[in-house]
């Protein structure tokens, strides 16, 4: 019984977030666009954190990559929307990779320093244009709206509904891992390395794999996350939206669907909620995340025990 | 893994092997082959050297001499898991399991190599991907019947008594169908009963086509089931043979009396 009502809970609620635009107000609508969005990029978050458990503090920067190559196919090529995301989720996942790549093989903390560093550069390089397409401060504007054969998504409603959808996708997507060989071999990488590896596990593979998976999952985020806010700045990929990031996926709880998701909700939802409360939100977020680490480290709903 | 069929010497071969680490010379030319079908005892006190000349073996360290050859080739700079699929296993002296997993899912991971799976179909959970998945929890539920562990599958492995961990342990290993098993100390912590279930397993495994190194330092355990030893100390092989000899040996004696360590050879 139990065991059911865990199981259908999930998908029901999905199917009622299908109903968001023909109940809520613009507002709500907006904000829980912009929820579906950053709990992709949780998820994804979460693959290499969480599952994996390499210390990424620089995800921020996959879900920019994603964001701005759409950006820049669209503004500047003229690419439609839906067609950019392919190419975001390849650029992404080839920098997530590749910077992995020489970064995978440090411990813990040093992986986490690198990942800031990862993280400061990229941010540098934006604001200075550096590549000079990515338009510097101020970003890329402008960013146009989704079509479906030839239609174009404006309502917001129906981009609401896209978000909801990718949501959906990558919710089947880390369900189907937790009964995987993949999901599994991030799990022994993470609880011990050595005796994953004298099992035959390539685990140098299996880490850039992490990587270039949750990069590329947060660089299909970010492509909605371009055409949402029609923007594309520096701003939106700063460090201390990877610091959130991670901190979502601890405090939710690692490796937990329902946990990041909560995270997220805590994180993201609320202060946007509470935005007339301004920096005092800050204030009872840090109380909090010190409170939920030192009375639950394992997170307010931690993964289950118990699997098949 | 099947390698070249035409080979005839040992399985593995030890050719001069040593390692230091800084000052330390841990391991000293040290010879010695496993043949085929055998089971052999690594045996030497505290601190001999043991543990790092199965960990040369397995690709946890480089050896800085030497060369350690399985079936005629030298896979002494082989990392761990390249090492693993030659069909070289291990278990470990402080038991290794996956915390927070169950016992199945610690022995699922025993049969990564046998699952091909590619990294796309487990997160599109393609039908043949279900069908792996099913057919792999069917092995690893036979082997965990086989050790009596079928009870406790769904049991969070670090959760058991430690007797049975190291069971669970062994599972995991068999689970990836080793040509070659190494044990550390596969008694260590484990009752009479216990023990004596081991020396039957054992043999078993044995029996069953897999050829097996061992460390103990359960003198029931070795006498018993060993068909050659090889004493270590300080680094260096000072005796091998067969069980009886090698008990007899005065050489082997001293190092045990010296060390004051176990009383059981004597
Ligand atoms: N990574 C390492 N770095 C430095 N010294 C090491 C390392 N590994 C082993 N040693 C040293 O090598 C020597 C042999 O250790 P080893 O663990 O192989 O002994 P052992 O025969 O397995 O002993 P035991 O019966 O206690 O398990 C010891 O002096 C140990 O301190
Ligand atoms: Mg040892």
């Amino acid at each position: 019984m139990k065991e059911q009502i865990y199981r259908w809970a999930g998908p029901s609620l999905w199917v009622l977030g299908l109903g968001v635009p023909f109940a809520l107000s613009a507002n709500w609508i907006s904000i829980l666009a912009l929820f579906a969005i950053y709990a992709v990029v949780a998820l994804s978050q979460d693959i290499v954190l969480g599952r994996a458990g390499m210390f990424d503090m620089g995800h921020a920067v996959y879900f920019g990559v994603g964001a701005y190559t759409t950006a820049i196919l669209n503004v500047t090529y003229g690419w439609p929307i839906f067609w950019t995301m392919i190419p975001a989720i390849i650029a992404a996942a080839l920098v997530g990779g590749i910077l992995a790549a020489p970064l995978v093989k440090l411990r813990g903390d040093y992986l986490l320093v690198a990942t800031i560093g990862v993280s400061q550069i990229f941010h540098l390089a934006m604001v200075n244009n550096t590549a000079g397409v990515t338009g510097g401060p101020d970003g890329i504007f402008g960013v146009g709206v989704p079509s479906i054969f030839g239609h174009q998504l404006i309502s917001q409603g129906n981009e609401y509904l896209v978000d909801w959808g990718l949501l959906g996708i990558v919710l089947l997507l880390m369900k189907n891992l937790e009964h995987s060989r993949l999901g599994r071999v991030f799990r022994y990488l993470k609880e011990d390395e050595l005796a994953a590896t004298t099992l035959g596990v390539n685990a140098r593979y299996y880490k850039i794999l992490a990587f270039a998976l949750g990069a590329g999952i947060a660089g299909a985020a970010g492509t909605l996350f371009a055409s949402q806010l029609a923007v594309v700045s520096p701003g939106a990929f700063v460090f201390t939206e990877s610091v959130t990031l991670f901190a979502i996926v601890l405090v939710g709880g690692q490796a937990s669907i329902p946990g990041v998701l909560l995270g997220t909700v805590l994180m993201f939802v609320v202060p946007q909620v509470f935005r007339e409360l301004a920096q005092y939100r800050y204030f009872a977020f840090g109380i909090g995340m010190i409170v939920v680490m030192v009375v639950r480290p394992q997170g307010i709903w931690p993964r289950r025990r118990r699997m098949g | 893994m099947s390698q070249e069929m035409s080979h005839t010497g040992p399985l593995l071969k030890l050719d001069n092997v040593g390692i230091s680490f800084g000052g330390l010379r841990a391991v000293d030319q040290l010879d010695f082959a496993v043949e085929k079908g055998h089971i052999v005892g690594l045996i030497g006190p505290n601190g001999a050297g043991k543990t790092t000349v199965f960990n040369m073996i397995t690709g946890v360290y480089k050896p800085t001499d030497g060369a350690i050859l399985w079936k005629d080739r030298d896979i002494g700079a082989l990392p761990p898991y390249k090492v693993a699929q030659c069909g070289i296993l291990r278990t470990f002296q402080t038991i290794r399991l996956f915390s927070g997993m169950t016992v199945l899912e610690n022995v699922l991971a025993g049969q990564h190599m046998q699952t091909r799976q590619a990294w796309w179909a487990s997160l599109l959970s393609t039908p043949g991907q279900r069908r792996e998945e099913r057919d792999l929890r069917e092995r690893c539920m036979a082997i965990l019947d086989r050790l009596n562990l079928a009870d406790v599958a769904h049991e969070p492995a670090t959760s058991l008594p430690y007797g049975v961990q190291r069971r669970v342990e062994l599972a995991r290993t068999l689970a990836a169908s080793p040509e070659l098993l190494i044990l550390d100390e596969p008694a260590a912590g484990l009752n009479d009963q216990e023990s004596a279930e081991l020396n039957t397993q054992i043999r078993e495994i044995r029996d069953s086509g897999v050829t097996i190194l061992l460390v103990e330092h359960d003198m029931n355990v070795v006498m018993n089931v060993t068909d050659r030893i090889v004493v270590i100390n300080f680094g260096r092989k000072i005796a091998e043979g067969e069980p009886l000899s090698v008990r007899n040996d005065p050489q082997v004696i001293e190092a045990y009396l010296g060390s004051d360590e176990d009383e059981d050879v004597a």
